[in-house]
């Protein structure tokens, strides 16, 4: 389903994220892609999401050459596909959990009343319905956390990306954000999470963990 | 040479022209040279960049040059006044040897820009961005256009003198003067119209045919005959003088500047109509673009056709 063919990345100053990487996650996998800071496991989440393009190489999903799609293109296919968890939630704290959640909608032009059920649908799912008309800089960061993981699935996406999803999170916390996890893998979602949390190594549901150091794999 | 604010604003917008232009110019001619659609190489992922680079530039280009065409058209008026025996902007063109040839160019690039735009959004349609090339092959050639009037801007700038008298546009376009012009005017006013009111007859039928090869054709040959009309004809109505054959006094306030109307409607109408004929759009844009130059040309023709039947009307005679 996603497949990686001699990816490198390389940054200015000549920085190599990433060096010469060939990888393919299949469909409904989870896959844990396990490294230091700086090992190059957040450029994999950003090339495969479309939010940047290798210096070498390519990027295939479902048969697509993503790593050649012009921008906008690259934006609708991430809008259509993919959702992504970010390491500090990238939420908009002057608005409300619903206006968050409803963002990724915008685009589409659906009708307000259609986008709202979906926002309900997707706070419910996500537990974190009680809390709609709240501004998100009152929540806590577990809260953040639900409202960060209900945008990413409101458009139903097919690939979930989570860029150190529990670093800002204590255990029990934690252990939540792995149980949504769990759920969204029956769903036979395919997820790859950026991590170095060891909560993740020992996980039964894990199909592979991916080691990378300096931009290469172990 | 001399210098007056608007001169100084020209110059230094051509200068940043120049300069963005030919960062532009030497992408676009990589882009043309080397560019591989499949290719996974750093050095094509740097082209794919630098493509999205240029067609900023060429966007920004194209969006200042429409008004800038306008503030260059005023400026000449303007200059009228400094020159002695101009009394519009005529005569400044007509100052040095330099000015009809700029004003043509800058004409036919404002078309060229305009045209590189739509085949821009076209391309940018599809994800394989199929006019690729193409439109940077065109750029190519757009350039040297662009660099082209620029220095014929500054070469017609540096050349007028404000101690030396020039003709006044009743002179220019005289019917006894020894120039194309008049060979031009001379021509029979029944056959110039008739030409006129024909090619639009003809538009018409080929729209409803929606045969946008011809329809295309038409359009370049109706611009022709529209700027040869409106001065050997339609301005004389406007101006409500028989031997005022000036297409640059319409711009004046004493025309309720209808001129730059004209001018900017006849523009559209005949764009739309010859890119129709030249790309190959889906059936849903070819047909909005056939309704918008329909359109607009329409407008242009009950614009000008207004003036010699309120004349008619008014006075019971022709001009």
């Amino acid at each position: 389903m996603i497949k990686l063919e001699n990816v490198s990345k390389i940054y200015d100053e000549n920085i190599k994220a990433l060096q010469d990487i060939s990888l393919e996650f299949k469909e409904g996998e989870l896959v844990i892609l396990k490294g230091v800071s700086g090992s190059g496991k957040s450029t994999i989440l950003s090339l495969i999401a479309g939010l940047s393009k290798p210096t070498i190489g390519e990027v295939i999903v479902d048969g697509k050459k993503i790593s050649k799609l012009p921008d906008h293109f690259a934006a609708s296919y991430r809008r259509d596909n993919i959702g992504i968890v970010f390491q500090k939630y990238n939420l908009i704290p002057e608005l409300t959990v619903e206006e968050n959640v409803l963002l990724p909608l915008f685009p589409l032009n659906l009708k307000r009343e259609i986008m709202k059920e979906k926002a309900a649908r997707v706070l419910e799912k996500f537990t974190i319905a009680h809390k709609t008309g709240v501004m998100v800089r009152n929540l806590s960061g577990g809260e953040q956390q639900r409202v960060a993981i209900a945008r990413a699935n409101i458009n139903d996406p097919k690939i979930i990306l989570a860029d150190e999803p529990t670093a800002n999170l204590d255990e029990k916390l934690s252990r939540e954000f792995i149980a949504i996890l769990r759920e969204l893998k029956s769903k036979k979602r395919t997820i790859v999470v950026s991590t170095h949390d060891p909560l993740f190594f020992e996980l039964d549901f894990v199909d592979r963990v991916i080691n990378l150091e300096h931009g290469k794999l172990l | 040479m001399f210098l007056t604010p608007e001169i100084i604003a020209l110059t230094i917008i051509n200068a940043l022209f120049a300069v963005f232009a030919t960062i532009a110019f030497v992408n676009a001619f990589k882009i043309v040279l080397k560019y591989d659609a499949t290719a996974t190489t750093a050095y094509q992922y740097a082209l794919e960049k630098k493509s999205y680079l240029s067609a900023t530039i060429i966007k920004f280009i194209f969006y200042v040059k429409i008004p800038l065409f306008i503030f260059f058209v005023y400026t000449l008026d303007d200059l009228s006044n400094l020159l002695p025996g101009a009394m519009c902007a005529a005569g400044v063109v007509t100052a040095t040897s330099y000015g009809t040839p700029l004003l043509f160019l800058k004409i036919i690039n404002l078309y060229v820009f305009a045209f590189w735009i739509v085949l821009n959004n076209e391309d940018m349609q599809y994800e394989n961005q199929p006019y690729l090339k193409q439109k940077f092959l065109l750029y190519c050639v757009a350039y040297f256009l662009l660099m082209g009037e620029i220095i014929l801007e500054s070469v017609m700038f540096s050349h007028m003198d404000i101690n030396s008298v020039v003709d006044c546009c009743g002179a220019i376009f005289s019917t006894t003067s020894a120039t194309y012009m008049a060979k031009i005017l001379a021509i029979s006013h029944p056959v110039l119209v008739g030409i006129f009111y024909g090619t639009f007859g003809l538009m018409v039928l080929f729209y409803l045919l929606k045969n946008r090869y011809i329809y295309g054709v038409l359009n370049i040959v109706f611009v022709i005959i529209s700027l040869i009309t409106l001065i050997a004809f339609f301005g004389t109505y406007i101006y409500e003088q028989p031997m005022h054959h000036c297409p640059f006094c319409l711009l004046q306030s004493d025309y309720n500047y209808i001129g730059y109307f004209l001018y900017i409607v006849l523009f559209i109408g005949t764009f739309f109509g010859f890119v129709i004929g030249i790309i190959d759009f889906n059936a849903q844009e070819i047909q909005k673009r056939f309704n918008i130059s329909l359109f607009y040309n329409a407008l242009y023709v009950a614009t000008v056709s207004y003036y010699p039947i309120a004349y008619y009307l008014k006075n019971g005679v022709w001009l």
